[in-house]
């Protein structure tokens, strides 16, 4: 079980190495010379080459490479081309407020599509199960980005319940954005929820018709007893990677959605910098999102090690 | 007074592509305290079905048109749900037929015992279903039980409860022959001590022959036949009935067994190698690794034209591996491996054509060794152009079909998808596909294990009737003794990998030599409730060699490993 781990964690962090040289390399790859992107075309050949000095671009990509993951490993991402400050506490202020979107969709999409999905699977056939399935059919095949508009229409619009963009900067409190959370956290859980509640349906229909669930109905235990405790171990193995594949694709997802609502998270960060070509906070959020790919899929894999015997026994004799 | 269940005129249908099809019609019985009722027949009989409603379930789509079942005087079909709880986790339990598949996985064996049950001790029950370290058994998961240990947690699951109506469907289906004499023997056992009523189902007329005290025959979802035991087996009435016992291969058939329309055997006298028949394969001091594993230890034996030689032995014994290294499929470790033609040491797809033609394999299960999107026919053209036995497609589609005629099937059904063919039919064209590159060496592992008694009577001829027209080498792999006895010539006993005792049919059968034969042979039942085990005393043993070899020589190529009875004799409880 021990020697599991480590080999999954030995090949996240692999994983990430491999991510940080690709984010690396396809920043260097972007077209035409930062110096003269900033300075603009009428800077002097003096003030660019003093720039790329300043910047370290005269010195060969694997030294730079090796700084900019030395420094990032102690926190630094470098200095904003644009607002001067620090990548780090911009992204990490960013961030922050993304993570709280996150936090209310995970919660949100998760439970729900989990509930719905069991539901779905037990009630198969039923209408509760059609009904299920036909919305959950519905939220994959449209967009985030137009549940989104179509959430600020009926709700801050038709109905002002909420606001339907955000007047506050990255550092706004919690307090403060709290009310403008709802509604980006509901267009995510929609499209995120959509394809959990399809794959735990399909999951618990498998486990019901197992014969261990039989066996547990005929021996006489209460339907609620069956579903926790035999049928649902087994029906989450393969939800759980489902789960994980969705909170990564969050990371994108909420890119689009906080543009719709000019919310304040990373992904706007993301957006502003390509526009401006702040290549250090590029780097930095795409590396940022590469750690939550590979954080999601480590823990789906050790969640489905908990839930798996056979997987948590290997390795003890018999 | 009234039988503790009482079922009558039970019908249930099955709903299936928008039809309802009947899998129970009009099925009536009683079952008394402290009886066996035994349930047989071949699939699509119904009896699951039948034995399941005990307990109130019918499979999901299934529907009761009719009758009712009556368990210590409640229709279970109107019990309120929580009252149909209590039925199951009190009076009836029952007994799933793989343990492997019917215990969650993710759950310990105790937690799931003690969850079924009354108050009787986990720890109490896994002694009496005879567990070693029951303390220590019931924190494991099911995965790390064998089969029959699996089975025994099964049923002190079922026992838990304290039942008084025991439902055992198929216990010991897929179990090896010892393992399942373990189990009949326990729950036989288990059943006079607590003096449960008992409803077995089962398609194996020697477990039925040894447990039960009734018997129902069913065939299509009626019943054919009810009788006490003895009286079924000794003077069978309905014509179904009779087939079915005389399909049975018996341990006492020197020659295949040949049945007719009304039951009539006929046992067909074995046929004759030549000794001067060429050799076709010969296997010498052969070594299988799986990984640090050796399963197949140093096996030799030669396979002439037209013989059948068989593989006998437990699972784990290692005869599976060794055919399959013969087909190719898997790389031996040592040893030689020769045909008439060349090398068979080579993987299969390392060998020349002309030799992989030659020696050819059919697999245990033919429903997923055929691909199911192809028809049937193009799984037998393929081998068929792979060969280049047949020149052109034309010719290729006409083989095929005469081969499906060769394998006694309608040449119509080559069009046909494998899910739309029956069990025996599949395996008939599994047998087609291996004719396909007229190969004269045939390895069958397992072939007819899946199959009902009566098609495995014709699968059986069939193999016999090609080894006859076409001088076909068989090896025959199998773990059922009775099988063996009518169909081989000689018989090579496998235990862990190393032969113990091997030679002609009749001289193995009457006169074993090695324990572990005996064990086998003992271990074996007979569609008969008073037959004798052909040997009763098995001694304790250990391994021996000398200076002489490993071999004691009986003459006739009957030969015994060396073996001495055991030193220490075992005590219980000493480690």
């Amino acid at each position: 079980m021990l020697s599991f781990i480590a080999r999954r964690t030995i090949s996240a962090l692999g994983t990430l190495l491999l991510a940080s040289v690709l984010v690396f390399l396809a920043v260097q790859a972007l077209p035409g010379d930062v110096a003269t992107k900033i300075l603009g075309k009428d800077a002097t050949p003096d003030a660019v080459a003093g720039l790329r000095e300043q910047m370290g671009l005269d010195r060969p990509a694997w030294e730079r490479y090796l700084d900019w993951v030395e420094s990032a490993l102690h926190g630094d991402f470098g200095t904003s081309l644009v607002s001067g400050k620090p990548v780090a506490t911009e992204a990490a202020a960013h961030l922050g407020n993304s993570a709280l979107i996150a936090l209310v969709t995970v919660l949100f999409a998760v439970t729900g599509a989990l509930v719905l999905g069991v539901l779905a699977g037990l009630y198969r056939d039923r209408w509760a199960d059609h009904l299920i399935s036909t919305v959950s059919l519905v939220g994959m095949s449209i967009p985030e980005f137009v549940v989104a508009t179509v959430l600020v229409l009926c709700f801050s619009i038709a109905l002002p319940w909420f606001p339907a963009v955000v007047l506050y900067g990255p550092d706004a409190s919690v307090g403060q954005l709290l009310p403008a959370v709802w509604l980006p956290a509901l267009a995510l859980a929609t499209v995120m929820a959509a394809y959990i509640v399809r794959m735990a349906r399909t999951s618990v229909i498998d486990v019901m018709a197992s014969e261990y669930v039989t066996t547990a109905r005929l021996k006489g235990l209460s339907t609620w007893r069956v579903v926790t405790r035999h049928a649902l171990p087994g029906a989450l193995l393969p939800t759980l990677h489902v789960i994980a594949l969705n909170v990564a694709w969050l990371v994108g997802g909420v890119a689009v959605v906080e543009n719709v609502f000019n919310y304040p998270g990373i992904g706007k960060l993301l957006l502003t910098s390509v526009q401006n070509r702040d290549l250090p906070v590029i780097q930095a959020v795409a590396l940022i999102s590469a750690v939550v790919y590979v954080v999601c899929n480590l823990a789906a894999d050790l969640g489905s090690m908990a839930l798996n015997p056979k997987l948590r026994t290997r390795g003890r004799t018999r | 007074m009234t039988a503790l269940v009482s079922v009558s005129s039970l019908s249930v249908s099955y709903r299936s592509g928008g039809q309802d099809v009947p899998v129970v019609r009009e099925v009536s019985f009683e079952l008394p305290e402290g009886r066996t009722l035994a349930l047989v027949g071949e699939s699509g009989s119904g009896k699951s079905t039948v034995a399941a409603t005990l307990l109130g379930h019918l499979r999901h789509g299934s529907r009761l048109d009719g009758g009712e079942v009556r368990v210590d005087g409640h229709d279970v079909f109107a019990l309120s749900p929580g009252r149909l709880r209590r039925l199951r986790g009190g009076t009836v339990a029952m007994v799933a037929q793989n343990a492997g598949h019917s215990l969650t996985p993710s759950m310990r064996v105790g937690r799931q015992i003690a969850e079924a049950g009354g108050g009787v001790p986990v720890l109490d029950l896994l002694e009496q279903v005879r567990l070693p370290r029951p303390a220590e058994l019931a924190r494991r998961y099911p995965h790390e039980l064998s089969g029959g240990q699996q089975q025994r947690v099964s049923i002190a699951m079922a026992l838990a409860a304290r039942p008084r109506v025991l439902v055992l469907d198929e216990p010991t289906t897929g179990l090896d022959v010892v393992t399942q004499r373990g189990i009949l023997d326990l729950v036989a056992d288990l059943r006079d001590e607590l003096g449960l009523a008992a409803l077995l189902v089962s398609h194996d007329l020697g477990v039925v022959a040894r447990m039960a005290d009734e018997v129902s025959v069913l065939r299509l979802g009626r019943t054919v036949e009810s009788a006490p035991t003895r009286k079924l087996f000794s003077r069978p009435e309905h014509a179904y009935t009779k087939r079915l016992l005389a399909s049975v291969p018996r341990l006492a058939d020197d020659g295949l067994a040949l049945v007719g329309e009304a039951g009539e055997r006929e046992i067909r006298a074995r046929a004759v190698v030549p000794p001067q028949a060429p050799v076709a394969v010969s296997a010498d001091d052969v070594t299988v690794d799986h990984g640090s594993v050796r399963a197949v230890h140093g096996v030799s034996f030669e396979l002439r034209c037209g013989e059948i030689v068989a593989l006998v032995g437990e699972s784990g014994s290692g005869k599976s591996t060794l055919a399959w290294a013969l087909a190719g499929l898997r790389a031996p470790s040592g040893g030689t491996m020769t045909h008439q033609s060349g090398d068979l040491t080579r993987l299969a797809r390392k060998r020349p054509p002309g030799l992989r033609r030659r020696v050819q394999l059919v697999f245990q299960n033919a429903d997923t060794s055929l691909n199911p999107r192809r028809s049937v026919g193009d799984a037998i053209r393929r081998p068929l152009r792979l060969f280049g036995t047949a020149p052109n497609r034309e010719a290729a589609t006409a083989r095929a079909r005469e081969l499906v005629r060769d394998v006694q099937l309608d040449p119509a059904l080559a069009d046909r998808l494998p899910a739309q063919l029956s069990g025996g039919q599949r395996q008939r064209i599994g047998i087609a596909r291996a004719l396909a590159g007229e190969p004269d060496v045939l390895i069958a592992d397992e072939i007819t294990t899946a199959l009902d008694v009566s098609v495995q009577a014709e699968v059986l001829r069939l193999l016999d009737d090609l080894r006859r027209e076409r001088q076909l080498a068989c090896l025959f792999i199998s773990h059922d003794l009775a099988v063996v006895r009518g169909l081989a010539d000689r018989v090579l006993v496998l235990r862990h990998g190393v032969v113990v005792e091997e030679g002609p049919t009749q001289a193995v059968f009457t006169d074993p030599g090695h324990p572990y034969t005996r064990e086998l042979m003992a271990a074996a039942l007979e569609p008969d409730p008073d037959a004798r085990p052909p040997v009763d005393d098995v001694p304790d043993w250990e391994e021996t060699a000398d200076a002489d070899g490993v071999w004691t020589d009986h003459g006739h190529g009957h030969r015994v490993r060396r073996w001495r009875p055991a030193s220490t004799p075992l005590v219980e409880g000493v480690p």
